[in-house]
């Protein structure tokens, strides 16, 4: 890494006569000037929204007109004895722990199986990971489709073959939740399997052969080499899915349209979303984005906590 | 795992049934997209459904051209996304060769934080982006999403880029030097072409999340006439009777193009994915 970082000394009078005119500048100046552009968008983008998101959420202020009051914490005030917004918390709450854990069991799953040599692994790789790259609303109208109550593929199949006597209301109250699981699920574990994959193609043979030679089984051999081994990698998988998924907006609400059992999957993003742009309480939504961030950082810190005592035993 | 389980084995009918069951569960959903597309209204409700369309048409496709702006969406989308590639590779190829070759105070906390921006999911900073765009006169504009893309965009390709240029060796620009190459021909004439394989595939995501994006367009954009193709077929869908042929055509035609690219890419994502090449 040192070596990689080190600066070219031009070897020659004459490429240093060719440089003099062209490279003028110090090492230092254009590499900050090189940098510069795509820093200042994140400043301006990213990081500046972060920093007024947080000044906003204590005001009352309107999402399109310019008017608005200091108020204080008046809106996490109000947040917090907001019944709505502690119900949306625990919808998103199970929504992402649902759909994490069936994630990385089916993830997991898929990479074991892809990384045993059998004909036509390419292909089938590619097939998995491809609902992961199309846009979530081809994901959810596809799925809409096949769950559609009265001329969905699944409740036919599920009628005729005698699972169900009667049609399953997969957008109602009762399903609702399911079904945006199962959307997810299917959209998302592509993602825990390329990272599991990557990971699995660099555990070293000798392991399984060794412990082969001792007479491990099949199970036995997933248990003790190779599950230790995808820690690390798993370790990162959750963080950056338990992020995504707490946070994911489009999924959820696209699921809503045009179904009346809404608020059945109004998870926290969801109802950020309402707020500002249905009630037009840009204040309150603020404040209910960075309640979203707190919460997120202060599960980071625990799991990350929990982590390195799992480490040092 | 090497063991080559013979096909009529235990194990390796194990295998071949857990294969098919999951090609089942990734494929169908887009053989059934297909199948729907083009059958005609009456068979799409037909009692039993039929796999294979018994009666091909492509009405459902005609009916999209001509009734809705789908190629008009289709148009935005495409020029949306193909500039957000150029802008974000135009930003972040000089960024990243700067982030991997030069050396300045601060490299290294500013490629790690670069990262964390990574972590900011939209919903969390929406509310103020919108703010800031519309101050900038920039909402309902495609110049304001291309720009919201390259942001979105710019850590992971900076990211990814910065892992690319490390794998070529410091050495070849150092002859380029000692051949008399300036430091900028060097750049443009051995570290780029070196670099182009992670440039397209760097390209490829972004293009890929910029084709994808749902809520910047949908926030960002209220003119029909500038809709991107999420937004647009998100509101077919919203229509009081929901035209299951015709949103099944445009649900495959959204996907074209992802498809096209994919082929290229889908071998690196598997390598690439520790290069942050993934999001979502």
């Amino acid at each position: 890494m040192a070596d990689r970082g080190r600066t070219i000394e031009a070897p020659s009078t004459r490429a240093a006569r060719a440089e003099s005119g062209t490279w003028r500048l110090p090492e230092p100046v254009t590499g900050v000037l090189l940098l510069l552009p795509a820093l200042l968008l994140l400043l301006l983008l990213t990081l500046y929204p972060v920093l007024y998101g947080a000044w906003i959420s204590l005001f009352n202020k309107h999402s399109f007109f310019p008017e608005q009051s200091f108020v204080g914490v008046a809106n996490y005030a109000a947040i917090l004895s907001d019944v709505e917004f502690w119900a949306s918390v625990r919808r998103g709450a199970v929504y992402s722990l649902t759909t994490i854990a069936l994630q990385i069991v089916l993830g997991v799953g898929a990479a074991v199986l892809l990384n045993e040599r059998f004909p036509g692994t390419n292909i089938l790789r590619a097939i998995v990971i491809f609902p992961y790259v199309v846009p979530t609303v081809v994901a959810v109208i596809v799925w809409k489709w096949l769950l559609d109550s009265q001329f969905g593929l699944v409740n036919y199949v599920l009628q005729s073959t005698g699972v169900a006597d009667h049609p399953i209301s997969w957008m109602g109250r009762d399903w609702i939740m399911t079904s945006l699981i199962l959307v997810s699920v299917w959209q998302f574990f592509p993602f825990v399997m390329i990272g599991v994959l990557a990971r699995l193609q660099t555990i070293p043979l000798e392991l399984y052969e060794a412990a082969t030679v001792d007479g491990a089984s099949a199970l036995q051999r997933f248990w003790h080499v190779t599950l230790p081994q995808l820690k690390s990698v798993l370790f990162v998988i959750v963080l950056l899915r338990s992020i995504w998924m707490f946070t994911k907006f489009d999924t959820p609400w696209l699921m809503i349209q045009g179904g009346g059992a809404e608020t059945y999957i109004r998870t926290l993003p969801v109802y950020t979303y309402l707020r500002t742009f249905a009630y037009y309480e840009a204040g309150l939504g603020s404040a209910m984005a960075v309640a979203m961030f707190m919460m997120l950082a202060a599960a980071t810190a625990v799991y990350f906590r929990l982590w390195r005592r799992d480490e040092s035993l | 795992m090497s063991r080559s389980p013979g096909f009529f084995s235990p194990a390796g009918q194990l295998v071949a049934i857990c294969a098919l069951a999951l090609l089942f569960f990734s494929a169908f959903p887009f053989v059934w997209m297909g199948s729907t597309a083009f059958k005609d209204s009456r068979e799409i409700f037909a009692t039993p459904p039929s796999l294979w369309p018994n009666s091909f048409t492509l009405a459902h496709v005609q009916r999209l051209f001509s009734e809705t702006k789908f190629l008009t969406y289709f148009r935005n989308s495409l020029t949306v996304s193909l500039s957000a590639v150029a802008v974000t590779l135009l930003l972040s190829t000089p960024a990243a060769y700067s982030l991997t070759r030069l050396r300045f105070r601060g490299r290294e906390q500013i490629a790690a934080t670069v990262l964390f921006a990574y972590m900011f999911a939209p919903i969390m900073i929406i509310i103020p982006f919108y703010v800031v765009m519309r101050y900038l006169g920039l909402s309902n504009t495609h110049v304001g999403l291309v720009i919201a893309y390259t942001a979105f965009c710019l850590p992971f390709s900076l990211w990814m880029l910065r892992s690319f240029l490390q794998s070529i060796p410091i050495e070849i620009e150092e002859a380029a030097l000692t051949d008399g190459a300036t430091r900028f021909q060097a750049v443009i004439y051995v570290v780029l072409p070196l670099a182009i394989p992670g440039v397209v595939a760097t390209g490829i995501l972004t293009f890929i999340l910029a084709w994808n994006d749902y809520i910047f367009a949908r926030i960002l954009l209220s003119r029909d006439e500038l809709k991107t193709l999420p937004v647009g077929i998100a509101d077919l869908y919203n229509a009081s009777v929901v035209d299951w042929g015709m949103i099944m055509a445009a649900g495959l035609l959204v996907i074209a193009p992802v498809l096209g690219v994919f082929v290229f890419i889908q071998r690196y994502m598997v390598a690439g994915w520790g290069a942050g090449g993934v999001k979502g």
